[in-house]
């Protein structure tokens, strides 16, 4: 018995067939002193993946793989960084994406598989128009 | 807003996980979006409103980014 119903997985399914370019989906895990979310996400992004064929997951040791953590500026874990075609989205999630976080993460997954970002053209541009870094931190919880 | 712009990063946290950052930020509801360390957005506000806030733009003003 996997953690999405079949109805859940249905569902899912037909939204994950928008995507036309591979995403990645690394997961950064800590073996050992690490948190039981670790293991939470790699059973759902796991259940993810094998709804279409375009999503791959790849497993990242947040200790031993020190290159991709400074790669991907990764400083905690659990961390899911988003690739598209192999390209860093510069989305990514900590924790496990229960609840209110597995929408997000499935949103993310249809922007880095679609390259279509839904939003108003106003809003667009102004976002387009940032000419520095800027890095946003939304907190939320699984209820 | 990280897909639309190479200069922006987005992090979602599950803000139980990370009780160190939930103080540090002083998350006491959620959503919560930390912008910058400094611009704090406390609830969901609408696709507009929350670009004009991250982005700190005066209200009716095009934004001033530079």
């Amino acid at each position: 018995m996997g953690l999405l119903s079949p109805q859940d997985e249905a569902v899912l399914k037909q939204h994950l067939s928008a995507i036309t370019k591979p995403v990645t989906l690394l997961l950064f895990t800590q073996t050992f002193g690490g948190s039981e979310s670790g293991t939470v996400a790699k059973a759902i992004l796991g259940e993810i993946a094998a709804l279409n064929d375009k999503v791959a997951v790849v497993e990242k040791n947040f200790v031993l793989d020190t290159e991709d953590k400074a790669k991907y500026r990764v400083d905690k874990a659990p961390a899911i960084v988003i690739l598209s075609d192999g390209d860093d989205t510069r989305m990514r999630m900590y924790g496990a994406p229960t609840g209110y976080e597995f929408v997000g993460l499935v949103e993310a997954i249809l922007v880095a598989g679609t390259g279509k970002i839904d939003l108003d053209p106003q809003t667009l541009a102004w976002i387009q128009a940032v000419d520095k870094p800027l890095h946003l931190q939304v907190f939320s919880t699984p209820t | 807003m990280a897909a639309a712009n190479p200069l922006i990063t987005a992090d979602a946290v599950e803000a139980t996980e990370f009780m160190d950052l939930t103080r540090k930020y002083r998350v006491t509801g959620v959503p919560k979006t930390v912008v910058n360390e400094t611009i704090e957005i406390l609830g969901g506000l609408p696709e507009q409103d929350f670009v004009r806030a991250a982005l700190e733009m005066p209200d009716n003003e095009p934004p001033t980014t530079a």
